[in-house]
């Protein structure tokens, strides 16, 4: 659906984007994730039209962007940072407008459905500019849907919402994903991965990483050793004294009241067990035993870290 | 162009904007009409109208500061320039409603006519030159100010920048009498308001009008021009 190829965008002498290339199959859902600045915002603006590239090439269902601009304009609709609304304007003055501007037919049953969906029915007769921010978020996502699009480009959706709300915006885009091809970005995490069929990790402007939120951190956890928390009911010589008798299987540190035990990558199998046995010989009971899961958190941040160091 | 056209128009009158126009444009036109034809029983509207276009040129720019500007500002431009809508659709759409909402204005000055045609004999010639004339103008006052609006995301910017070309404007055909031969008729035959004296005579002069479409075309194709060009940078 959406083919980008060597996209370049220079600010003067700042790269912003710096020659990505990926694709977008067919009612997948993207996420772009990277930390700020990273040329996510710069990378949508390209995708909409509304900035044009330095060198390159977009083409949204076949259509170059360049080429065609108002063809391949008609397929998207576009969610930026901002959301760009007129504070004078009711909702549904707004909504309508857009759907005129979009060449929407049947504009108040079009405007009432994207309403009822974004769940902004109850306030179509209010101003804008008196709306909250969540609000405002959710007019802007409404009039994104307008004239029902195939293509969704969404700058961070959630931002200004209550945890309650970013449930439902997320269920939205979930189910909005079955029928439309859907880019969102972010830079909270958890947002990404709770979404996206796929992730494409930015930073400074390149493709630091592309694959699905599983993979990412699977692939990393074989890279990196696996860390396990415990906590035992005890004197900490007599912990410790059991601990060491583990040998070279791992390292550990005290946290306050537990231990954090670094382990080798060889000797971590089945560790859990053979730390139960040894705590429940020298009588002292495990109150708990946690696998730190690596997250796409670390993913990130390892990623992006590297990408600076270099 | 119909959608942004009928948005740009209401907002004007659901803003102050459009009101705070009308009122000053219609204050102004009061007084003028009183001054010129009521108190001395003047017939023509010729010296109503050229007291006017020296006048009217520095309320106009309220209703252009706003267009280009306050979209920037808003960031509603991410709307606009992504909706499948070609640029000259909005730059037409929101000058039209810019000259809408004027040539509205200008329509209510029709009472006055009317009013001097119950108490005597109305040139009309002289009237209609006149109307058509002044209305040429203010769509290059217009153009102009739209114009400026295009090239920053301040109001304000926008609105004393087209003032300051607008005094240079009006004062041409002074600073002409000024300067020897070749650049004074230069300069007259640049002036807006100087050609306008035409019109005030009752004379359609067509080199006049087409001066007039020029410059008009001109502002707007440069304001398409600036939008397009904003994509680049």
């Amino acid at each position: 659906m959406i083919e980008v190829k060597e996209l370049v965008k220079h600010y003067g002498d700042k790269k912003a984007v710096d020659g990505i290339t990926f694709t977008v199959n067919d009612g997948e859902i993207l996420g772009f994730l990277g930390p700020n600045g990273a040329g996510k915002s710069t990378t949508m603006n390209m995708l909409t039209g509304y900035i044009s590239m330095t060198s390159g090439e977009i083409r949204i269902g076949g259509i170059d962007i360049i080429e065609d601009p108002i063809g391949a304009k008609r397929q998207i609709g576009y969610l930026p940072e901002q959301p760009p609304l007129y504070p004078e304007m009711t909702v549904s003055e707004y909504l309508c407008f857009v759907c005129e501007l979009k060449g929407v037919k049947d504009i108040q049953a079009h405007m009432k459905e994207i309403a009822a969906k974004t769940g902004v029915t109850g306030v179509l007769s209010r101003r804008v500019g008196n709306l909250s921010k969540g609000y405002r978020q959710r007019v802007g996502f409404a009039a994104a849907l307008a004239g029902d699009p195939k293509v969704l480009i969404l700058d961070e959706p959630t931002v200004g919402m209550d945890p309650n709300q970013i449930i439902e915006i997320r269920e939205l885009i979930r189910s909005l994903g079955k029928e439309h091809t859907v880019i969102l970005s972010s830079h909270i995490l958890s947002e990404i991965s709770a979404v996206s069929d796929r992730v494409l990790i930015m930073d400074n402007g390149k493709i630091a990483a592309e694959d699905t939120p599983e993979n990412l951190a699977r692939s990393e956890k074989r890279d990196t050793v696996k860390r396990m928390l415990i906590r035992i009911d005890g004197e900490s010589e007599q912990i410790e004294k059991v601990l060491d008798s583990f040998g070279d299987s791992f390292t550990y540190e005290r946290i306050n009241e537990d231990y954090e035990l670094t382990l080798n990558a060889d000797a971590a199998e089945d560790i859990g067990r053979k730390l139960f046995f040894a705590f429940a010989k020298a009588e002292l009971p495990i109150l708990m035993q946690k696998e730190e899961e690596v997250s796409l958190e670390d993913v990130f941040i390892e990623l992006t870290q590297k990408e600076e160091k270099r | 162009m119909k959608a942004i056209f009928k948005r740009e128009l209401r907002s004007y009158f659901t803003t102050m904007l459009g009101y705070i126009f009308l009122t000053m444009f219609l204050v102004l036109t009061g007084v003028l009409f009183y001054l010129n034809n009521i108190y001395f029983g003047v017939t023509s509207v010729k010296n109503f109208f050229s007291l006017l276009t020296s006048w009217a040129v520095f309320i106009i720019p309220i209703l252009t500061m706003r267009l280009f500007a306050e979209d920037r500002k808003l960031k509603t431009d991410q709307l606009l320039m992504t909706a499948p809508v070609p640029v000259r659709s909005i730059v037409l759409g929101k000058f039209l409603a810019a000259g809408c909402v004027l040539a509205g204005a200008l329509a209510v000055t029709l009472i006055y006519v009317i009013v001097i045609s119950f108490f005597g004999t109305v040139n009309w010639a002289e009237t209609i030159s006149c109307y058509i004339g002044f209305l040429l103008l203010c769509g290059v006052v217009l153009a102009i100010g739209a114009f400026m609006s295009s090239l920053t995301d301040s109001q304000i910017v926008a609105a004393v920048s087209t003032y300051a070309i607008l005094i240079v404007t009006v004062f041409l055909g002074n600073i002409a009498a000024a300067l020897p031969d070749p650049f004074q008729s230069l300069l007259l035959w640049l002036s807006p308001t100087e050609r306008f004296l035409d019109f005030a005579m009752g004379i359609l002069d067509p080199s006049a009008l087409v001066y007039y479409i020029s410059l008009i075309a001109l502002f707007v194709f440069l304001t398409m021009n600036v939008m397009e060009r904003r994509r680049l940078s």
